[in-house]
């Protein structure tokens, strides 16, 4: 099959010689399996609604599982560089897996970018662009909010993965920051049958909130456990449960819990001034026609701008490069680092040769859950 | 730790260790007939919760697609081997309608069912039935012609097995999660405790699944030849006691029970397609701390595995897993040494 | 010259070339992971295809060796090629504590223990912060070799694959010798190496540490390719994975190992892109059908795609090039009328029944002695007991005037006690030679690393020397290369009593030699007893047939019940009415 494919390729390269047959190549690598599941598929869905051609070129995306594996992502990344030979990465979902694809985009001289928050890359840093805020951005929004309530205790039950750790990771600081302690931190599994021991723990050591970090329909659970324990405080949830799978599983439970969010998700509450609006409500209200109302997610929010930075930066790279060139990858590049004041759903971004980050603290917004749905605070 | 607390973690224990029972026993039962080790038994467990769910939503199961293929696979597979036996193809014929009977019927009337959204308990009755054919077709297809297999073989295609039900179950199911409705909405107080009816319940079908299996192979004569199957399957067979049907029907009270066992964590717990695993492992913990070979045993053995999970989850939640599954190395060794040389060494 | 010799050329022709073509930089990617999968593969080959020993646990030794690296490249800078050695000291000594847990389990119990802790190491490395949790540790850098960065290339391609030819080559030359031997009777022959003086429990640690050190390499070479390592390389899958690699391309043959990685990884990769496009959504369905893979190749071809070549592979016989070969150092022969045997008031109890009861007799030099009796006497019990393969509940044994009542089989085998057995016990897959080489195992010492390294030419060809001759001795010259279980019973018998005449023994034990023999046969058989008579053998016999015991025996015991009931020669016996009475029943 790949001396089949080498051959063909071969073939048409040899016998084409016009550029309108090259098209523009897309790796995508995400978590659609194992507990990053959660904010893979949500991307996956999104990019079944990525436009097949951009600026008259076709575009081509090729979409693989990394199964929420550092090691994987790497495989993938390494067969869309050498195989492939794509003109941009998207990827991956998870932070490690994210990470582990770096060097190697890197190496091939190709841009990632990636869906989920990584550590500044060192030398690396020139191809990776991030969109998703990090979690201490997130982080800043929830513990503002606590702040603003009067909480001074802090208990912590999280998944006991890469997502919770690195919410745990960014919480400690920030807390500390505000001077709220955090007095017990415990973790559970997506697929145990009972959190409650962890419950009654926490329970018992009655901290004025607890911080559930989960993803989609496991952040249910926890939720359920606490309240069975008769748990009083107040309850945060993360960005990966602003979801409907939250609601659909919690239930009457979850009324009142304040989940954060960026705005991708609240397009219809922003106020008019706010510069994301229009495009949070022109993702809410495709996403929503395709996948059913109340569908929205905040990951496939990410993936929505993913596909604003690609249409602003292909035809910019095409003037110069023709797709599946060394030159089209160096110009894509250069394309994300140079294209200035860009408005996506999930806030304004402004990448420059410094800073590949993303979003300013202020971009995590805190809603609450009302009548199942998520209402800005 | 105070009392209050200490009972809570017992009760919870206890009623995850309830359910580990059921799996337990089930992984005993397959064994001591088949020599089979049921690695995915917890599938089951998912596929029952998961089918319910489908079905309270409205549609058609993915699992009825898959029972039928596997039922038309398993009649194909019945059918020449019994024309090669014996030559004639109207009984091959006879002998592959048989097994496609049940599994026709449950997936029909499913398919008319699902849209119609009938009451919890007709439901759950569909989704059991629907699971329980699965038992016998799984061993059909995967498991007859390797019967006379050394124990290892039949452990690598159970894993085998448990791979192909865990990728379907992605497929059919997707990678969220589904929570079922409870049965019995009641809450009863126990001194600190409270008990919930769905705890209770869970309880009941336990302590009733025991006794009948106990009764079964100890006082039934059925149940004394399936155990013959396991001791020396040629003797069974000069007997009369054909080693593949003692081979189905333990599958299918396996299946049953893991489909039982679905219902019943459903309520409970946030299940996903890859729930099936971790439980069923845990119940396969206390199967073997009871020498694969004793029913009281394995629920002592899941009585344990609950409480230590649930006290391990209180005092050191992440590393609740390492606990679980260390504390099976010192009880495997003392059962090999126990048992000695196997027949397979000599 | 021989077909092993002739693949490892080839392969290692191949190396270089293959790295010199201009092959598209996505297939050397794919034959660097194969490579690495396979030297994994490997030690499963040795442990489980050779060894019996099933272990799903072989990933977490890869994770051992990969974290090994990671931590101190990361944390103090030490160079990989030094981390290596720091890795395989690790894993050895964690392989070294499994091995002592679960290696004395036997039957299933072992594969459940190897996926017990298979499992804890997972979540045990995914919860220590060190180890960076379930994030694992990212940021690895490439091997180098001075200023020649090894990276994820070519380079990389030859040194994976160098390493990987290396230790076929240790594994193959490992097979053919004589701890390859021993190692070979691991999976169903261990009592029978065990009263050849194999200690069988030794072997199977050291091929577990073998298997444990070579999944250690593959980890250092994935840390260094992936450049990030974390848990679920490591887990219960990853184990499952490698053992299905190796199953699929024959877990008895070291071949098998490479083909397999290859074949997986690439359908591997084929499905992951083919499945999604058919099915109409991403994830890894992969599993599926390796899931239903696994079924059907246990079911179809449970020797895996090796075995299919390996039977259409023309299969030279081994030359035989040791005739200057010298001899192996041989035992002192006891003189004329020296007590070979004493068995003094020998017991065994199982439990209410008394199998042997305090049986006594006693062997002198130079004599043939039979043990007979009706069926269910004990005859065969006694064998074992005086042979330490069954333990007794009372009762002392004197060899040579040493007491070897307490000594295990192999202890009794050294002393110079060799015996046959009722049932043929040998390995159907190695041919007569090799086989009957086994019998001469106590004589020689060459160990596991010099047989890798193939320092032991000099013994092995005096053990193939010994083996001809014994062979010759009783008649079987012709069959020397054939192999063993393509033997018609009486030949396998005789090859049982050559083996036993290997180890160079003052006292010969057969249990039923004659079993099986057509009439012709028998006479042969007696020959060669009276034979080595003449040579100053002495020889235990049990026996049913009654004019070769008649024929050939010097002196009687008769059991009954597991009873003394009568010893004396064989005129004596045939006269006794008890011995009559015992056959035949009483008169009344």
């Amino acid at each position: 099959m790949n001396f089949k494919k080498t051959l063909l390729a071969l073939a048409i390269t040899a016998t084409a010689g016009t550029a309108a047959l090259a098209d523009v190549k897309i790796g995508v690598s995400l978590s659609l399996t194992g507990p990053g599941s959660g904010l893979g598929i949500p991307k996956q869905k999104q990019l079944t609604l990525f436009p097949k051609t951009i600026a008259g070129e076709k575009v081509e995306l090729i979409i693989l599982d990394d199964a929420s594996d550092p090691g994987k992502a790497a495989a993938n990344a390494r067969r869309f560089v050498t195989e492939d030979k794509v003109d941009v990465i998207f990827g991956s979902s998870l932070t490690p897996t994210s990470a582990a694809i770096t060097p190697i985009a890197f190496e091939a001289k190709t841009a990632q970018v990636s869906g989920a928050p990584i550590a500044p890359q060192g030398d690396k840093e020139s191809f990776v662009f991030r969109l998703p805020q990090g979690f201490a951005v997130m982080g800043h929004a929830v513990v503002e909010h606590m702040k603003k309530n009067g909480v001074k205790t802090v208990g912590f039950l999280g998944y006991a993965d890469g997502y919770g750790q690195g919410w745990l990771g960014s919480m400690g600081p920030l807390l500390e920051q505000a001077g709220i302690k955090m007095v017990d931190v415990e973790r559970f599994a997506r697929t145990d049958t009972s959190v409650t021991p962890q419950a009654l723990k926490l329970t018992a050591v009655n901290p004025d909130a607890i911080l559930v970090v989960a993803s989609g329909s496991g952040a249910a659970m926890p939720q359920l456990a606490l309240a069975e324990r008769g748990y009083k405080g107040k309850i945060y949830q993360t960005h990966a449960a602003a979801t409907p799978d939250l609601t659909r599983i919690g239930g009457k439970t979850v009324e009142g819990t304040f989940v954060v969010s960026g705005p991708a998700l609240l397009g219809d509450q922003l106020p008019d001034s706010h510069p994301s609006k229009k495009q949070a409500v022109n993702f809410v209200t495709n996403f929503e026609k395709s996948f059913g109302p109340n569908s929205r997610n905040q990951f496939a929010g990410h993936a929505y701008d993913f596909q604003i930075a690609m249409e602003k930066v292909i035809p910019m790279a095409l003037k110069s490069a023709k797709p599946g060139t060394p030159e089209f990858r160096m110009a894509i590049r250069d394309g994300l680092e140079n294209m200035g004041r860009t408005v996506f759903a999930h806030g304004v971004m402004n990448w420059t040769a410094k800073d590949h980050e993303g979003y300013t603290l202020e971009t995590g917004v805190m809603t609450k859950v009302v009548d199942g749905k998520f209402i800005v605070q | 730790m105070d009392f209050s607390i200490a009972s809570i973690l017992m009760l919870d224990g206890v009623t995850n260790g309830a359910i580990y029972a059921l799996l337990g026993l089930a992984t005993v039962l397959v064994f001591t007939v088949t020599r089979v080790i049921f690695i995915p038994q917890g599938e089951f467990v998912a596929y029952g919760a998961l089918t319910l769910a489908m079905l309270q939503t409205g549609k058609i199961p993915g699992t009825v697609w898959l029972l039928l293929i596997m039922a038309a696979l398993a009649a194909l597979m019945e059918g020449v081997a019994r024309w090669r036996h014996n030559g004639n193809p109207g009984r091959a014929l006879k002998a592959a309608l048989k097994i496609l009977i049940f599994p026709a019927i449950v997936s029909g009337l499913s398919v008319w069912a699902a849209p119609q959204q009938f009451s919890l308990w007709v439901q759950a009755a569909l989704s059991v039935a629907i699971v329980t054919a699965f038992g016998p077709l799984v061993y059909r297809v995967a498991y007859q012609s390797l019967e006379s297999s050394p124990p290892l073989v039949l452990l690598i295609v159970s894993v085998g097995v448990h791979f192909a039900m865990t990728g379907l179950g992605l497929l059919f199911f997707g990678a969220e999660g589904f929570r079922n409705p409870p049965f019995w909405d009641e809450r009863f107080n126990l001194g600190p405790v409270a008990v919930s009816g769905q705890t209770v319940i869970i309880f009941a079908v336990s302590l009733a699944l025991i006794v009948l299996l106990w009764l079964y192979f100890e006082r039934s004569l059925r149940g004394k030849a399936l155990r013959a199957t396991a001791v020396n399957r040629t003797g069974a067979r000069l007997m009369g006691i054909s080693s593949h049907s003692a081979g189905q029907l333990t599958f299918l009270m396996a299946a049953f029970i893991g489909a039982l066992s679905g219902l019943l964590i459903g309520p409970t717990t946030t299940v996903f397609y890859d729930s099936g695993f971790l439980i069923g492992l845990k119940g396969f913990v206390a199967a073997v701390i009871a020498g694969l070979s004793s029913y009281p045993g394995a629920l002592l053995g899941a009585l344990f595995v609950g409480i230590v999970e649930a006290f391990g989850a209180f005092w050191a939640s992440a590393f609740k897993e390492v606990i679980v599954f260390t504390i099976i190395l010192p009880v495997l060794l003392v059962r090999s040494l126990r048992a000695g040389h196997s027949d397979e060494d000599h | 010259m021989k077909i092993k010799n002739f693949a490892l050329l080839v392969l290692a022709i191949a190396i270089p070339v293959l790295a010199l073509l201009p092959l598209p930089d996505f297939w050397i990617v794919q034959l660097n992971y194969i490579g690495l999968y396979a030297l994994v593969c490997l030690g499963l080959v040795l442990l489980t295809g050779v060894g019996g020993l099933t272990s799903f646990g072989q990933a977490a030794f890869v994770g051992i060796g990969a974290y090994t690296t990671a931590w101190l490249t990361l944390n103090t800078g030490m160079s990989p090629w030094l981390t290596l050695f720091v890795g395989l000291a690790i894993t050895g000594a964690s392989a070294l504590i499994v091995a002592a847990i679960t290696l004395r389990m036997s039957g299933h119990y072992l594969p459940l223990a190897t996926i017990a802790w298979g499992l804890s190491l997972y979540y045990l490395m995914g919860n220590l912060a060190a180890l960076g949790k379930y994030d694992g540790l990212q940021g690895l850098k490439s091997l180098s070799i001075g200023s020649l960065d090894i990276g994820q290339g070519r380079w990389f391609f030859v040194l994976t694959w160098v390493i990987l030819l290396a230790g076929a080559t240790a594994l193959l030359n490992l097979l053919d010798s004589r701890p390859g031997r021993a190692i070979r009777s691991l999976k169903g022959a261990s009592q029978m190496a065990e009263a050849m003086g194999i200690n069988t429990f030794r072997y199977k640690v050291s091929i577990f540490l073998i298997a444990a050190l070579l999944a250690s390499i593959g980890g250092w070479l994935l840390a260094h390719f992936q450049l990030t390592v974390n848990p679920s390389a490591f887990g219960l899958k990853m184990g499952i994975e490698y053992l299905f690699m190796t199953v699929v391309g024959g877990i008895g043959y070291v071949w098998g190992a490479i083909v397999g990685a290859g074949l997986i990884k690439l359908l591997d990769d084929y499905l992951q892109v083919a499945l999604p496009a058919l099915i109409g959504t991403s994830g890894s369905y992969e599993v599926i059908v390796f899931g239903v893979a696994i079924v059907l190749v246990l079911k179809y071809l449970p020797d895996g795609l090796w075995s299919l070549v390996a039977r259409y592979l023309p299969s030279a016989p081994r030359r035989v090039d040791w005739q200057d070969a010298g001899n192996l150092p041989s035992r002192s022969k006891p003189a004329r009328g020296e007590s070979v045997l004493k068995v003094d008031k020998i017991r065994k109890q199982f439990g209410g029944l008394t199998a042997v009861n305090d049986i006594s007799f006693q062997i002198d030099a130079g004599q043939i002695v039979g043990l007979i009796g009706p069926n269910g006497a004990g005859k065969s019990t006694t064998f074992n007991l005086i042979t330490g393969t069954l333990s007794k509940t009372r009762g002392q044994v004197l060899f040579r005037g040493q007491d070897i009542s307490s000594l295990p089989a192999r202890g009794i085998a050294r002393q110079g006690m060799a015996r046959t057995f009722q049932h043929v016990k040998m390995i159907p897959d190695m041919t007569v030679l090799e086989n009957v080489a086994m019998g001469a195992y106590t004589r020689g010492h060459s160990g596991v690393i010099g047989a890798m390294l193939r320092i032991n030419k000099a013994e092995e060809h005096r053990m193939m020397k010994e083996a001809q001759r014994q062979l010759e001795r009783i008649g079987m010259g012709e069959h020397l290369h054939e192999q063993a279980g393509n033997l018609a019973m009486g030949p396998q018998r005789l090859m049982e009593i050559a083996r036993a005449l290997c180890s160079d023994p003052a006292l010969l034990l057969l249990d039923e030699p004659a079993a099986g023999l057509r009439h012709k046969e028998k006479q042969d058989l007696i020959q060669v007893l009276r034979q080595l008579q003449s040579e100053g053998m002495s020889i235990l016999l049990v026996e049913h047939d009654m004019d070769l015991v008649m024929d050939v025996c010097d002196h009687l015991v008769v059991m009954e019940f597991g009873t003394l009931l009568t010893q004396g020669t064989p005129e004596e016996i045939q006269a006794s009415p008890a011995v009559r009475a015992a056959y035949l029943g009483t008169e009344h």
